[in-house]
Parts: structure tokens; sequence; C-alpha cells
């Protein structure tokens, strides 16, 4: 194991590299530069300021410049935020992020894993129909609309829960709603299908012929099967979660990251593009990693090669 | 009783439980606000250096963090602050400030001219890289020495004589300069301590000012919370506390403020109609005007007739019943608000004349008009203008005008290198003179990208510009409006925004001004409210 997960990090280099270097030049791809603006800057201002980020260079000695420092683990400064770096941007949004992120990765795990496990027990009953529903709705509503409606309904109406800010722990059930009850919903559908799946193998079966209740065959055999598929899609989704949303947190007011996949973009701050980009591949690579180092828990047949 | 009823009850009594505490912590909440201002900023300050700030959300945080030499009145005119007097010499060409010996830092050190001094020369310095380094460039020798022409700070024309004197030459007159010096890139700034923080002398632990507020904590993204300044020179203002959220969703900060978390927002335009007959509801003039361009090179729009014909064929006054913000139509260009502003200039809708010009100039059927494309950047609100005025332009002149949005940096490069034959921008007034609006159209300017120039409108913006007498600086804005909205042209002013505004009524002194600054100062809570709270 300690062989593999070493192969894995290694392999991780060149895969961070790669996603560096595409980004970098798609980036300086897009027209528009971070000094752009309505009312237009005088030549040698503009010149000023290229020159202190150096940007009056060439791209590729803006390149190696820019891996020089990432070498290092800086992520150069944000053009945006004048004063700071990439690495205090992101220091200060990104455990507010993986705070909301968690949250709701704990409710679409618990209640999606809940809502799939009724609808695969009770098959075709009241109880699938009603599973049936949320998680369609669930996944076919867009999370700025339910987090509309949440807000709705448990600020405006009831006056219970705040309407946005991050004051205290009643601010994270709002947004964590709305962005774990989508891939609840998905969970909910995967579970199910793969109770359906298990119930006619021949292990379940020949369980049943022994005469174990219905319950213990779920519980103590079926379960640990039909759960391998939501191992597999955990490790994307705990690194999307875990980064933040822009609509989320635009429409919560949390001070998270992910609004800066967008503004970073909107502003051309390469430098910020750049590291909230690495962010999230770097998390993507360390989430499937712990899958993969999951899977023969849930799964002995699985083998680390 | 059976079980499930138990789990039932059980049930039942956590989420009353829940609901109550719920409840105890709204009603603290409520009770929590006594001298404190709650407001939203759309966006997360980028710097609080005033050398480095040019956006409004930063310095509508530093002018209430800091006082620079002069500040407005309420009529926007502007009146001795940090400075106690001004004197005027050499035919407006040199201005002496005289400071006051009783305005302090925070940390007890006086606030001198040589504050002020290292402050503009550091605003100026290229290493600083400032962007509105340009404000001082009335200067002698500043724009120079920002270009790296000249190398010694010394030749630049601000010098403190003393603690308390600053000389101010400028390269020719400017009347208004004495507004430049309320702006926040012009406030005063400690050497010693920008040496010795660097980067962080803006952290609240770092940061010295002499405003009526002190910086007490900045939470990135988040929330920046300012107390009153016990020391400050015109006595401590009224409020305990400003806190002020980061709430960029216009929508959020509308329902935050209908659940007492906010005591001032902005009303995002949707949202107009219902409230504008709630109690807490203000609406104000705002100096930002919103124009459409020609570029003057590309056909049909290389012949003034065409400019003028699809100028009058706009029904200005469509624009505030689609957009429901209490736009005011516009026809001239210096806006409702700043003197000079002048309604009666313009060209006015007429869509027979109209049709009259455009067969003038040889196009008696909309049809044989050149394709036509109008660009803007990408906004729901240039979305609904574009596509009116498209329809206008079609009904009017029987025109076909193809509409072209793109994301607003992309929007910018193709301005600056292939500029569209109509595009969309605005303006918002660094100071409120005409000199901020008419400036831009001259023939030099970095922000008139519809390649026109008349040396005629040159020469009386650079004349209104060291006019200091006002009757005779209104003339000369009038002939030089008349070049640029009836002549030439070169641009069709729309229309003059407005702001849009729910202040809690608890709260008093807060002057609404058409620059959308916000002087925290004077604003206190009313004296039936203190005994309440």
């Amino acid at each position: 194991m300690l062989r593999f997960s070493l192969r894995r990090i290694l392999w991780a280099i060149p895969v961070l590299w790669l996603v560096a270097t595409l980004t970098f030049l798609m980036m300086h791809l897009v027209p528009g530069g971070p000094f752009d603006r309505e009312k237009k800057l005088p030549p040698e201002i503009k010149a000023n300021i290229e020159a202190k980020y150096h940007l009056d260079q060439p791209l590729q000695i803006q390149y190696i410049l820019y891996l020089k420092r990432l070498i290092q683990g800086d992520l150069g400064p944000s053009y945006k935020y004048v004063g700071r770096t990439v690495n205090d941007v992101i220091s200060d949004s990104l455990p507010v992020s993986m705070q909301l992120g968690f949250a709701a990765l704990m409710l679409s795990l618990l209640g999606g894993s809940f809502m799939g496990i009724i609808s695969g027990a009770f098959a075709r009953t009241f109880w699938d129909r009603l599973s049936l529903f949320f998680a369609t709705a669930g996944i076919s509503i867009p999370n700025f609309v339910l987090g509309a409606l949440l807000i709705l309904v448990f600020s405006h109406y009831l006056k219970v829960l705040p309407p946005a800010l991050w004051e205290d722990a009643r601010s994270v059930i709002l947004p964590a709603c709305a962005l774990g009850l989508g891939p609840a919903a998905y969970i909910a559908r995967l579970v199910r299908a793969s109770i359906l799946d298990e119930m006619h193998h021949d292990y379940v079966r020949t369980a049943r012929a022994k005469g174990f209740s219905e319950m213990r065959i779920l519980f103590h055999h079926v379960l640990k099967n039909a759960i391998t598929p939501v191992i597999t899609i955990l490790g994307p989704l705990t690194a999307t979660l875990v980064t933040g949303s822009f609509v989320i947190e635009f429409i919560f007011s949390v001070p998270g990251m992910g609004k800066f996949f967008i503004t970073a973009v909107s502003n051309r701050d390469y430098p910020l593009i750049m590291g909230v980009t690495l962010v999230y591949a770097f998390l993507i690579v360390l989430a499937n990693l712990i899958v993969d180092l999951l899977y023969p828990f849930a799964d002995p047949r699985i083998k680390l090669q | 009783m059976n079980q499930k009823m138990k789990w039932c009850l059980v049930g039942l009594f956590c989420l009353s439980l829940f609901f109550f505490v719920v409840q105890q912590k709204n009603k603290e909440k409520a009770q929590a606000f006594s001298a404190t201002f709650r407001m939203n900023l759309i966006a997360e300050p980028p710097t609080l250096d005033w050398s480095l700030a040019t956006d409004n959300v930063s310095i509508r945080v530093i002018e209430n963090l800091m006082e620079g030499l002069a500040e407005y009145d309420a009529a926007l005119q502007p009146i001795p602050a940090v400075a106690d007097r001004w004197e005027v010499s050499d035919k407006g060409r040199t201005y002496l400030f005289h400071l006051r010996k009783d305005v302090f830092w925070s940390d007890g050190k006086p606030v001198t001219a040589h504050d002020f001094e290292y402050a503009w020369k550091r605003l100026l310095n290229p290493k600083t890289a400032s962007e509105y380094a340009y404000f001082l460039f009335d200067i002698e020798n500043a724009a120079e020495y920002n270009a790296g022409v000249i190398q010694d700070s010394k030749r630049v024309g601000v010098e403190a004589l003393d603690d308390f004197t600053l000389r101010v030459s400028l390269k020719k007159p400017a009347v208004y300069f004495p507004s430049i010096t309320t702006f926040t890139a012009t406030y005063p700034q400690r050497k010693d301590l920008i040496e010795r923080y660097g980067d962080h002398w803006t952290d609240p632990a770092h940061l010295v000012t002499n405003g009526p507020f002190l910086l007490d904590e900045w939470r990135h993204e988040y929330r920046l919370t300012l107390i009153a300044n016990e020391t400050y020179y015109a006595g401590r203002p009224s409020l305990d506390r400003v806190v002020f959220y980061v709430v960029s969703e216009e929508t959020t900060a509308l329902t935050l403020y209908e659940t007492g978390d906010l005591d001032r927002v902005s009303l995002p335009p949707i949202a107009i109609l219902q409230y504008q007959h709630h109690p807490d509801y203000l609406r104000a003039p705002f100096l930002r005007g919103y124009y459409y361009g020609f570029n003057v090179e590309k056909a049909p729009f290389n012949d003034a007739r065409m400019r003028q014909a699809f100028s009058m064929a706009i029904d200005r006054t469509e624009i505030p019943r689609i957009l429901k913000g209490g736009e005011l139509p516009a026809t001239s260009w210096i806006p409702a608000g700043m003197f000079a502003h002048n309604p009666k200039i313009g060209l006015s809708f007429d869509p027979e004349k109209a049709r009259r010009l455009m067969s003038e100039a040889g196009y008696t059927q909309g049809s044989e008009v050149p394709p036509i494309t109008l660009s803007f950047n990408t906004d729901p609100t240039n979305t609904l203008i574009a596509e009116n005025i498209q329809a206008q332009w079609k009904k009017n002149l029987g025109v076909s005008v193809l509409i072209d949005n793109m994301e607003w940096k992309v929007y910018l490069r193709q301005l600056k290198e292939n500029t569209p034959q109509v595009f969309r921008l605005g303006w918002g007034a660094d100071y409120p003179d005409p000199d901020n609006f008419m400036n831009l159209f001259t023939s030099t300017s970095g922000n008139n990208y519809t390649q026109w120039g008349n040396v005629e409108y040159d020469r009386l913006i650079s004349e209104g510009a060291s006019e200091p007498d006002v009757s005779k600086r209104v003339a000369i804005y009038d002939a030089a409006q008349r070049i640029l909205t009836e002549s030439d042209t070169p641009i069709i002013p729309l229309f003059f925004a407005s702001q849009n505004l729910l202040i809690r009524p608890v709260f008093e002194g807060l002057q609404v001004n058409a620059m959308d600054l916000l002087h925290l100062k004077k604003v206190r809570l009313k004296s039936t409210q203190k005994e309440k709270f």
C-alpha cells in the first residue's frame, strides 16, 4: 500500500505540471488583460504596472518565472488583491469552503445513502416512489434555485435561519443543504440501482436459503457491495464540494474559495487562476488516491497494484 | 403509547427546542445593534492602500478611515478638512495649503505637510505602479516623474515648506484642483510605517489613520469592522461601530435588510417597483452617464448627418420605462447635479428630421445603409437597452442593426484594437466638475474610443479647466457640449443613472450625494432609538 501511495504521489507531479502548463497557455490566449479598465490607463502607468508583475516579459520568460516560484510553493502575487499573495487568498478562503464542503458531503452521503437504501429495499412501493420523487427533484432543481427557495422558506417566512453570512454553525445549514442535495439525489439513485443489481446475485439467494432475514441480507451482505460505486464518485465529488461553489457562495455570502473560479477569470488575475486551478487539481488527485486506498476495504477482491 | 408514537413525540420536542433557541438568537441579534451601522460591500476591497485603491469598494472603506486636505460639503463643493485654508497665486498655478495643527494620526503623531508630500510622491513613483497617479498629472513634472523621464522626485511640484504648509505648483491653472485633494489617492501617508511593514502596512494591526473611524478587524472576503476614533480632530463620531459585510448578491443584501441584518442597501433593479413606496426608500441622482459612441472612421458613421440621424431616432424617455430605476433621459453629456448641466442641449427625439438627415447623407431607405453592429459588454441592463434601441432604429429609420455582446475584458480589448461601429460605455465622476466628463472626448484622451477629434472642442475644454469665473465656464461648456452632442455627435448620451436605496430610519445624518460618497461620521441613531436600546 505504501509503494502504491508513493507511486501515485509521484505521478501527481507530472499531472500538476501539465495542468499548470495548459492553464497558463489557455488563460493567456483569452483576449483582455488584467489591467484593461473602463477608464483607460495612461500608457506610462500601464507600463509601470506591467513591469511590476513581469507582464512586459515574453510569455516563455513569464512561464519560467512562474514555474520557479511554484516549485518553491509560492503561487505569486494576486493582481486584483494588491499586497496579498495567492497563498494568502487561498489560505483565507479554502478552510471556509472545506467546512461548507464537508457539511454538504456528509449530508449527501448520509441522506443519499439513506434514500437509496429505502428505495432499494422497498422497490416499487410508495417509499421507493417518494424517494424517486425527491431524487428527481434534487437532480433537476439547480442549486441556485434551491438556495433561493431555502432562503425564502427558512429565512423570509419562518425566520429560523440566517439568509446569508458566515457567523455561526447555523449559517452552514442552508448553504450545505443547497450544495449537498443535488449530489445526495444522485447518490440515492446510484445506491438504489446497486442494491437492486446485487439482490439478483447467487450469494443473496444462498443467504435467503439459509433463512436470514431480509434486513440482515441487506445490511450485512448486499450493502457492502452496493456501496462500491458510491466510493468511486466520492473522489471527484469531495474535491468539487470542498473547493467551494461560486453560485452558493455568491447567494449565501460565504467567504469561500469557490467564487475565485469565476472572478479570477473575469478579472484576468492570472496567478489566482493558476492557484485555484492547481489547488483543485491537487485535491482531485488526493481524493482519488484516498478513494483507491479505500476500495480494498469495501471489496477485498480489489487489489492495489 | 406505542413505540412509533414515542419517537414522534421525541422528534417534535427536539424540533420545538431547536426553533426556540433559534428565535432567542434572533432576538439577541436585534438588540445588539445599538450604535452599530451595518451595510454591504459588493466585493472584497482589493486593497486599503489609498495609493493603489481604484475601485468604489476600497474607496468606500478608506473614505471613512482617512481624511485629506479637503472634503466635499453637501453641495459637493470642496471645503477645508486637514487643510485649514489654501491660497491660490501665480494666476492659478500655485496652491499653498495651510494645515490644521490639531489633526493627529491614530498613534498620536501629528499629521504634517511632509506626510502629504511623501504620499503624493509615492503615488507618482513608477515603482508604486499606481493606476491613479494621473490624478496628480496637473502638478509640475508629475507625469514626467511617473513616466521615468525624470528620476529626481525633488523636481515634482509638491513641497512641504514646513510641518504645516504644503506648496503645490501646477503645469497650468486647474480650477478644479481643490476637488482633486478630496480624493482618497491624495490622502497623507506615513513613510516610517510603510517602510517598516511593506505590503502589510494596511493590516489592521499596523494601519494608522487620521479619520473618524479606525480599522478594527478585516476578515477577508467576509467582513470589515471599523470603530469610532476617540481622538478624531472634529470630535468622536456618534456611531460606535461600522460593519461592512461583503455581500455581492443584491437580492441577498435585500433579504439581509429585511431580516434586520443590514441598515443600508442598494436596491436591485428588479426590486425597485416593489419598494418604491416603502418608508425606508430613497432615490437620489448619481453622477454617472451612459452613452453610445460611434467609431467616426467606419461607414456609415463617418458622416456626421448619419450620427445625428441615429441620435434623433431614439426616444430616450423609453429607458426609465424599461429599466424602472428612475434614470434621467439625457441628450447632453454633463450630468444633472453638476454645474453646467444643461438639459436643453443635444438632439431630442425627432424621427422625421432623422429620416431627412439620413436621406441627405445618401440613404433614402434603411435597407441601403451598410450593415451596422451595436456592441456592448454582457450585462442584462445593457441587453435591455440595446434591444429597445435596436427596435427604435428599425421603427424610426427602417435600419436593421445587429447587436453583439462580449465578456467585459474581451469587450475592452475590442474597443482598443478594433472599435466597433457603435459601442456602449459609461462614465462616473472622479470629481464633481464638468472637466471630468468633458475631458473624456478631447483628441488626446485615452478614453476617447470614437476616433473623433475637434480642435475647437479641445480648445474649449482647455479654456474651461483654467477659467476661474463660474458663469464664463458654463458658457464654455455649453459651447463644447453643442459640438459634442449636436454638430459633430460622436456620441449619443442616453441617460444619467440614479441611486435607489433603503436606509433604516433609526439612523439620521446620512447624506446621500450624487458622487455616492458615504461619510459615516455624521450618522447617528435618532435620540428616541437611543432610549429604546
